[in-house]
């Protein structure tokens, strides 16, 4: 018998976490710890790509508040094409960036986006998360989380790309990423090793970034309180 | 990564001169450099060793070359795609489909992608691998939806879409319908039906020797329409895609010892444009969820 691999040692650490009732911040910081002490080599190789991201400053070039945000054309997880503006034409629209149905900090993040969705259904106010992950995997994020919104696949991370928001994994990462069963390789459809930093983009009617959350650090996602109060002073 | 930085680095490696590269980018120098320096940091490692007049490539610069070069091109196409959809032009697509896949499993997409680019104009092609491979090589079709082609052509992109598990298909009325499973021995006395330009067809006829089942009677087609026909009238019994026991009146039955898997997949020539409606048709193609990919199932299961 092998060991069974840290994503399965840590699921049920993760669902505890997931269904914690305090802030996203706080739930995701709770796995992070989780993942520290179960998987100390892991988090050391996750520490050492954040800093070389945040010293190649990563993700900065990304459209910044007063700049348009990039047309798309992307397939939803029924496989219905949906352009920026489509989501535009039914109000200011929240554009969250997600690196896979398997990275349990995503699936923290889509299931807060699923109740903040909730809050604003009335208030032509809207969601949508963009995955590099294929559609039967951007579905089962979908379900996983109950998630109102689309969840769009960016295939081979072409839009994060144009976006200055693709990274790459690197080989040390990679192997423990294999090894704790991570591998977006599958779901991607795709051995490049590709990742998009997850960030969060509010953008207005009019198309221009209204706020925005970049941060290379994965296990930091734009504040659900902050992503609201743009969404809702956007027009 | 940014798109200017891989932009310098696919120069860098095509000129292997930074002066050179500089100029192909229309960029100063220092700029060329920086901007590669900071997609070195970002990597994680060196990607060129600079020399006076030639640069080298770096194991590391190697290894991530032919991935930057595909993400740029598919960055690049992604950004005409989107700029480009709105306008409605006349959008001519030629795709050549093997005779043996389905068209009804791409109807979906072909719906969709007529729905969003307005002006599309569709020329479907069919015929056998190799007819398949030539409609590409030649131009006639961008994009081509088949099993393995077979050439060794390396311009030749294979875009997995999925895999199909092959097995026994009777009609219902035959004497195997009712079986949970059968025995390569249980078709020595069966007729088989071939369909001779089905790209299985070596490795079909492979398996089925290694089985012990040499010179059986059998009825040969050339069109998937013909070989359900033939089913449909109980002539005989096929080996085949199990997308064809699809088909109302047909049963498949699980044929023991048989580890056959038909892929399926999108080829286009690489290096050439893709236009909007062949990159936005590819696209969807990979995306799409088929229903029946056996790896993808069991990734599924790992996070469920």
């Amino acid at each position: 018998m092998t060991d069974p691999k840290l994503s399965d040692r840590l699921e049920e650490s993760f669902v505890r976490c997931r269904d914690l009732e305090i802030p996203l911040a706080d739930r995701l910081q709770a796995f992070e710890n989780e993942l520290r002490s179960l998987g100390p080599h892991f988090q050391a190789a996750v520490d050492a790509l954040v800093s070389r991201l945040s010293a190649s400053d990563a993700g900065t070039t990304a459209p910044k508040v007063g700049e348009p945000m990039p047309a798309f054309l992307l397939p939803d997880e029924r496989g219905q094409l949906v352009r920026l503006e489509d989501l535009l034409s039914e109000g200011p629209v929240a554009l969250a960036f997600n690196r896979g149905h398997w990275c349990p900090y995503c699936r923290i993040n889509i299931d807060a986006l699923a109740r903040a969705q909730e809050e604003i259904a009335a208030e032509r106010r809207h969601i949508a998360a963009i995955v590099p992950d294929r559609q039967r995997f951007a579905m089962w994020l979908k379900s996983d989380a109950k998630a109102p919104f689309p969840v769009l696949t960016d295939m081979d991370n072409g839009y994060a790309m144009t976006l200055g928001l693709a990274i790459y994994v690197g080989d040390e990462l990679k192997r423990m990423m294999v090894s704790s069963g991570w591998d977006p390789s599958v779901s991607q459809g795709t051995d490049n090793w590709l990742l998009p930093i997850p960030a969060t983009f509010v953008v207005g009617t009019d198309g221009i970034v209204h706020a925005r959350f970049v941060d290379p650090d994965y296990r930091t996602r734009m504040a659900i309180e902050d992503m609201l109060v743009a969404l809702r002073s956007a027009n | 990564m940014e798109m200017h930085q891989i932009r310098y680095f696919l120069a860098v490696s095509d000129t292997l001169n930074l002066t050179k590269a500089a100029e192909r980018c229309n960029v100063a120098q220092p700029s060329l450099t920086r901007a590669i320096k900071a997609l070195e940091m970002e990597l994680g490692g060196e990607l060129l060793r600079r020399e006076r007049a030639l640069s080298h490539l770096t194991e590391l610069g190697r290894r991530v070359l032919p991935m930057l070069r595909q993400c740029y091109q598919t960055a690049l196409t992604a950004k005409e795609v989107a700029e480009s959809i709105r306008h409605g032009d006349a959008a001519p697509l030629s795709v050549a489909i093997s005779r043996t896949v389905a068209l009804k499993l791409f109807v979906p997409a072909l719906r969709e992608l007529s729905q969003t680019i307005r002006g599309l104009q569709l020329k479907l092609w069919r015929g056998s691998g190799s007819e398949v491979a030539e409609y590409l090589k030649s131009g006639m079709a961008e994009l081509a939806i088949a099993g393995p082609l077979g050439e060794s052509w390396s311009r030749l992109d294979d875009f997995l879409l999925f895999k199909e598990p092959v097995d026994l298909v009777v009609n219902r009325n035959h004497r195997l319908a009712g079986r949970n499973g059968a025995e390569f021995k249980d078709l020595a006395s069966e007729t088989l039906l071939i369909d001779i330009e089905c790209e299985m067809g070596q490795e079909l006829r492979a398996c089925l020797e290694a089985n012990g089942i040499r010179n059986a009677a059998a009825h040969q087609v050339a069109t998937r329409e013909d070989l359900l026909e033939l089913l449909n009238a109980n002539l005989g019994v096929a080996i085949a895609p199990v997308g064809v026991a699809e088909t109302s009146g047909l049963r498949r039955v699980p044929l023991n010892r048989l580890n056959l898997v038909r892929r399926v997949s999108a080829h286009t020539v690489a290096g050439r444009h893709r236009s909007i409606a062949c990159a936005t048709l590819l696209n969807m193609l990979r995306v799409a969820d088929w229903g029946f990919d056996a790896e993808a199932e069991q990734q599924t299961r790992v996070y469920r």
